[in-house]
């Protein structure tokens, strides 16, 4: 299986899309190969170097999951490294809106990561698209943006919740209505509530909302409040001077504010009822198919 | 045509960003001047603030709905007119509840607010109108018919986005150009735009790149162009096709950003005669299938033509050749 980098650049880099096709071989996808660090690194475009850019306390993070995870399936290890790979990284929206960083920490910072994490058993391969790919899919982005658009505030507990579930990651993660914040929560308290249990639950509540959002404006019955503009840039100063993000506790996020509860919960009692609906037509079609078997 | 089960507002919603100011900390605000906008091609161009740190960026919007929204006996109530800005790179949406002026209750006006490391290139702005309609509050019963976009890096407000041309020496260039020291040019599809490289060191390059005019420079000039862009249009569409996100049932989704208007706009020459979803679900059959891919490079080369322009370029050359000719002989 792929081998921790040797060389580890000191700060964060960004590898273009089409630097970054030529080291996802065949052999670093089924782990056969090591990805080439010296070509690599030499492929990197270097960004602004800051205390917040610095690899090692990603490796470290990095270490420290695939320790901790070791003799379970590696699924588990996402609830645990989302929120804390979020604090560790302290990007803006739109550092993260930028494929190439994700790229590098793939293929630079931690390609048996995503090896161990997305290697299918069946293929004998890894998905390339874990490697370079759309912030829903590529391993590293996928983490962030859950941790993004599910916490709360400063609050990481509802990003524990979506991410143990992986059909929450999967495929609400890529719909749209999940960046209404009151949405993404009330979501996540279905889960929390246990109304909400496997992944295939999961997957068609995404579905029954997504498909609702076409007709209603869940902005408009469930409003938001606006995010504190000041709070993400102080919580990415801190990260400039240096800060260190604990390991074993939950961190804490930007203090943006919080969804308002009375939206949140407005919004959970209505999700509840179209599940419901969703889950006795589901149960219906299911029927009406065994019938046609 | 979508079929909506409850009753929509008939007739035309139109959106305005009437003016656009940036903020940055501790600084007073900077109202941005009227040709950072177009109405025409309805974009706002943030990028022409001169406050270069600005962190907030402030909209002030407003939209016309057609009376009918507010008259009594409508099959609604509570109409609400919502501006919505969505940034799809940053999953990013910000919404503000415009407020109407009392008589026609046509005008709704309002600001929307939205922060600079919210939004990565691009964004998108339109307004909804929302009412509750047979008692389900929340319904959209209608929306602007063309939406705004909002650029946050360019300093001209144009929707059209050009491919970059970057003018740099291969042999020195970056690892992955210095593969091509003996090509004119290289085209690059993989970025956030598609990006030409022309290779200064190719021999003459530089002077054929300055040429203009009717000299023979100049028509050589107008021919590489045309048969870059030509290439361009080519690559592009082989890129935007072969990275389609496909639906469970196998159905092609068109993709956003250029690669989307790549396609919408190269598709009626390739698939003639067809809706652009079959159009798509054509082509992307004809790659992933066993049959019909090469019989279609035909077609993907007539649209890049044809886009490019290459036969005036052609045709051009020919006659300013001709003259050059009989110039000489006079």
């Amino acid at each position: 299986m792929t081998e921790k980098p040797d060389h580890l650049q000191e700060f964060l880099a960004r590898l273009a899309d089409e630097e970054a096709a030529q080291f996802i071989t065949d052999g670093v996808l089924s782990g056969k190969d090591n990805v080439p660090y010296i070509a690599l690194n030499q492929s990197t475009e270097p960004l602004p170097e800051s205390p917040r850019r610095r690899t090692g306390p990603v490796r470290d993070l990095i270490d420290d999951a695939m320790y901790m995870h070791k003799d379970h399936s590696p699924t588990q290890a996402d609830a645990w490294l989302a929120p804390r790979l979020h604090a560790v990284l302290r990007l803006t929206r739109a550092e993260a809106a930028d494929p190439a960083l994700w790229n590098y920490l793939a293929l630079g910072v931690a390609p048996d990561f995503v090896v161990w994490r997305h290697f299918s058993e069946k293929r004998k391969t890894v998905n390339a698209r874990y490697f370079k790919g759309p912030h829903y899919k590529q391993a590293l982005a996928r983490l962030w943006w859950s941790a993004e658009l599910f916490r709360d505030g400063p609050d990481y507990e509802p990003v524990v919740a979506a991410c143990g579930n992986q059909d929450m990651l999967n495929t609400v993660l890529r719909l749209d209505v999940i960046d209404h914040r009151p949405t993404a929560q009330a979501l996540v308290r279905l889960l929390q509530r246990g109304v909400v249990r496997t992944g295939r639950e999961a997957n068609a509540l995404g579905k029954a909302v997504n498909a609702a959002a076409a007709t209603l404006m869940y902005d408009v019955i469930a409003p938001d409040v606006q995010r504190d503009a000041g709070a993400v840039r102080r919580w990415i100063d801190e990260g400039e001077q240096g800060g260190t993000v604990l390991h074993r506790a939950l961190p804490a996020g930007p203090a943006d504010g919080r969804a308002p509860e009375d939206s949140v919960e407005r919004l959970t009692n209505h999700f509840s009822e179209l599940f419901e609906e969703a889950r006795v037509r589901g149960r219906e079609e299911n029927h009406e198919e065994t019938e046609v078997d | 045509m979508k079929v909506f089960p409850y009753p929509r507002l008939r007739g035309t919603v139109s959106l305005r960003v009437d003016a656009a100011r940036v903020k940055a900390p501790e600084r007073s605000r900077e109202q941005l001047d009227s040709r950072a906008r177009s109405v025409v091609e309805r974009v706002v161009a943030l990028g022409m603030a001169e406050t270069e740190d600005w962190d907030t960026a402030t909209l002030t919007v407003s939209a016309t709905i057609p009376s009918k929204a507010t008259e009594p006996g409508a099959p609604w109530s509570d109409i609400a007119v919502v501006a919505v800005l969505t940034d799809r790179s940053t999953n990013t949406r910000v919404t503000s509840r415009l407020a109407s002026d009392a008589e026609s209750g046509r005008e709704w006006r309002g600001e929307l607010q939205m922060l600079r490391s919210d939004l990565s290139d691009r964004a998108d702005l339109t307004v909804q109108v929302v009412a509750t309609v047979e008692g389900v509050p929340g319904r959209i019963v209608g929306e602007a018919s063309d939406d705004w976009i909002i650029d946050v890096g360019s300093d001209v407000p144009t929707r059209e986005q050009s491919f970059e041309i970057k003018e740099v020496g291969f042999a020195k260039g970056p690892r992955r150009l210095q593969n091509f020291t003996d090509a004119p040019w290289i085209v690059n599809t993989s970025g956030a735009l598609p990006t030409v490289h022309i290779n200064t060191d190719f021999e003459g390059m530089t002077d054929v790149l300055e040429a203009e005019g009717r000299g023979p420079e100049g028509l050589v000039n107008a021919m590489m162009v045309s048969q870059m862009a030509a290439d361009v249009w080519i690559a592009v569409f082989h890129s935007a096709i072969g990275d389609l996100e496909i639906e469970a049932d196998g159905t092609p989704l068109f993709p956003y950003g250029w690669q989307g208007e790549v396609l919408r706009e190269m598709l009626a020459d390739v698939v003639p005669d067809r809706t652009l979803e079959d159009a798509l679900r054509e082509v992307h059959r004809r790659r992933v299938g066993a049959t019909g891919w090469a019989e279609l490079q035909p077609r993907i080369q007539y649209a890049a033509m044809r886009r490019a322009e290459v036969p005036r370029a052609l045709l051009e050359t020919v006659r300013g050749l001709e003259k050059l000719k009989r110039e000489d002989e006079a």
